[in-house]
């Protein structure tokens, strides 16, 4: 069964569609990049996938049911800015996804935290912004989810960042489980997907795998990429 | 080992590559046991999924071969090693004589300009 | 679940509204000193002192019950409203449990804070006479008198009207409580504006309830629900039952607008 499916989806805002009649199947066992410009659609999807928008018509189901507290126990979800609260310390920000989340790997978080030397007892509020964003990465990634929504994971990080970004996924996420990757920086992605989906205005226009697109066109997804959305 | 990959061809395919130059230059010798696929793409900052796919390509090819338990181990056959690094060897030279030959020289004169370069040698050092 | 999300809203609380406690009490301390010692003696500066002390103590008591209703705004504000509601809202956890673990946190909140004021009052007077006199004067003599008389008149059941008094307190609490939350909730689920617009639902909310409430007591319905026969306590329970089904039906109605609005208007930004 597809872990992620959109039948005819539909989100307005007041009168402008963000998703237009979009139709989607992602299958599990997947990195998929979620590829488009600045306000294609990649952000609402994902907040329809996670219950935070309700669709104006249309059905988004995820491991086939509809958005909602069923569905948040297997989708670990990573928004597009840090989104933890700043006066927890990083104890009890553990704390916090261990009694919520019956997936949670504190073991594996820990360690990672360890890793990059954050002290159990810093709050978030006492890290840079990069810390803090890696601290909710690690979070998010300790989750053995069936599903990880990853919006904007490596918008606006340094090169040595990005690496541990995209490191820390391949390490940490289940081999059995999808995750989705929303990014419009191609080619520092397209290594560690399999599968890529083009939206643009609301609307899937490609979804393929990356070796394919390779092999039949005979360029990187970012060279058709930058076809495809010539301005 | 270091790995690069070029924009215009599939990834596995580039990895097959990437793998074998490994194994005939000795970075994975024969009859070790390979590291883990995930450890592998972690190295090479791919898809784990994709890095699978090169090995039991590679593993069809016979150049390495899986043990159920224990992993995948690089072939003790040194024949097949050694005629795969061949294949290598032919694949980079035919490059090499297109390139030239796009740039106008005849067979003759590429030997000669090879011999003048000594560029084995220099590579050799410069490694060092 | 629910017990999780108050076991963390405890946590996220308790680090403001315990040091406050904390302070309002010895506070108490020390007006109660103050009161003793400095405002006894003839001189400018322990006077002065004293003074401050006791205004202290008495800003801090205003601030401690101000605090507990702005904790609880702000809580639903940033917790659900802001940055962190992305955090909150894909919790595996209905909407439904989130309010309510914030209904029942905050109005544990303010009931601790009402039971820590009267012990700060308690600490500051304890032992003085200033409340010897009160007590033992004409006037608070006479009124409990009155007042003995009175429940022996009417026959008032003492612990049925204490028990009516704290349901409708508790009541009042979390609909106060829930008139923020939907205030709150409607205003943010507009794109822009979102505090302004709350502050204005708040008060269109505030004015609907009087409105309603004022034609309801004016209603002859109201009238028919006493009759001429019922003695006072009677009519007394009568009030307290039509007082404790309106905070329900309130409360119910905001319920339904907050977690409606979380529901299908959420809009986070």
């Amino acid at each position: 069964m597809a872990i992620l499916e959109c039948n005819e989806l539909v989100k307005a805002y007041g009168h402008t569609p963000a998703l237009d009649h979009l139709n989607l199947l992602i299958e599990p066992g997947h990195i998929v990049g979620l590829l488009g410009p600045n306000g294609s659609g990649k952000t609402t999807l994902i907040k329809l996938a996670n219950g935070l928008l309700t669709p104006t018509s249309g059905q988004m189901l995820v491991n086939g049911m509809v958005p909602g507290k069923d569905t948040h126990a297997i989708v670990s979800y990573l928004p597009e800015r840090t989104c933890i609260p700043l006066w927890m310390s990083t104890r009890k920000l553990l704390d916090f996804y261990q009694d919520f989340y019956a997936d949670f790997r504190r073991d594996r978080a820990e360690e990672m935290l360890q890793h990059l030397s954050i002290r159990m007892d810093q709050t978030i509020r006492q890290m840079s912004k990069g810390t803090r964003e890696k601290v909710q990465l690690i979070m998010v990634m300790s989750r053995a989810a069936k599903l990880y929504l990853l919006d904007e994971p490596i918008g606006g990080v340094d090169p040595a960042t990005r690496d541990y970004i995209l490191n820390t996924i391949i390490n940490n996420y289940d081999p059995e489980a999808a995750v989705i990757i929303s990014t419009h920086l191609i080619a520092d992605v397209e290594q560690v997907l399999d599968e890529i989906i083009f939206i643009n205005q609301g609307q899937i226009i490609l979804q393929s795998s990356v070796d394919q697109i390779r092999e039949e066109k005979g360029m990187s997804v970012d060279a058709l990429f930058r076809e495809v959305f010539k301005c | 080992m270091k790995w690069q990959f070029s924009s215009d061809a599939p990834i596995y395919s580039q990895l097959i590559e990437q793998v074998k130059v490994g194994i005939v230059s000795g970075v994975f010798p024969p009859g070790e046991r390979l590291p883990s696929v995930r450890d592998l793409a972690l190295e090479a900052g791919v898809n784990p999924n994709t890095m699978q796919r090169a090995l039991t390509e590679l593993e069809r090819d016979g150049l390495v071969y899986s043990q159920r338990t224990a992993g995948r181990f690089v072939t003790e056959d040194k024949d097949m090693i050694e005629s795969a690094k061949q294949n290598l060897a032919g694949y980079q030279i035919r490059n090499f004589l297109t390139a030239m030959v796009r740039l106008g020289y005849e067979k003759e004169e590429i030997m000669a300009l090879v011999r003048q370069e000594n560029v084995g040698e220099e590579l050799r050092n410069g490694d060092s | 679940m629910l017990r999780k999300l108050m076991k963390h809203e405890f946590r996220a609380t308790a680090r403001i509204m315990g040091p406050l406690f904390l302070i309002v009490l010895v506070l108490a301390l020390a007006a109660n000193l103050a009161l003793r010692f400095l405002m006894e003696s003839d001189t400018f500066l322990p006077n002065l002192l004293g003074g401050l002390l006791m205004a202290a103590f008495v800003i801090g008591m205003v601030a401690l019950a101000i605090m507990s209703i702005v904790l609880m705004v702000n809580r639903f504000r940033t917790n659900l409203m802001g940055d962190e509601g992305y955090v909150t809202f894909t919790l595996p956890v209905s909407s439904h449990q989130i309010v309510w673990s914030k209904i029942i946190v905050s109005t544990v909140w303010f009931i601790a804070t009402g039971v820590v004021e009267a012990i700060a009052l308690l600490v500051c007077f304890f032992n003085l006479d200033v409340m010897r006199d009160i007590f033992s004067s004409e006037f608070f003599r006479q009124a409990f008198h009155a007042l003995h008389e009175l429940i022996k008149e009417y026959g008032l059941n003492v612990p049925a009207i204490a028990i009516e008094l704290i349901v409708l307190c508790l009541l009042s609490c979390a609909v106060l409580c829930l008139e923020f939350y939907a205030a709150m909730a409607v205003g943010h689920s507009f794109a822009n504006h979102k505090g302004a617009l709350s502050v204005l639902f708040f008060f269109v909310f505030q004015f609907a309830i009087q409105f309603i409430s004022g034609l309801f007591f004016n209603a002859d319905e109201f009238e028919h629900m006493f009759n001429a026969g019922m003695n006072g306590m009677q009519a007394f329970h009568q009030m307290m039952a039509i007082f404790i089904g309106m905070e329900l039906v309130i409360g119910a109605v905001y319920y339904v607008i907050t977690t409606f609005t979380l529901k299908k208007r959420l809009n986070l930004q």
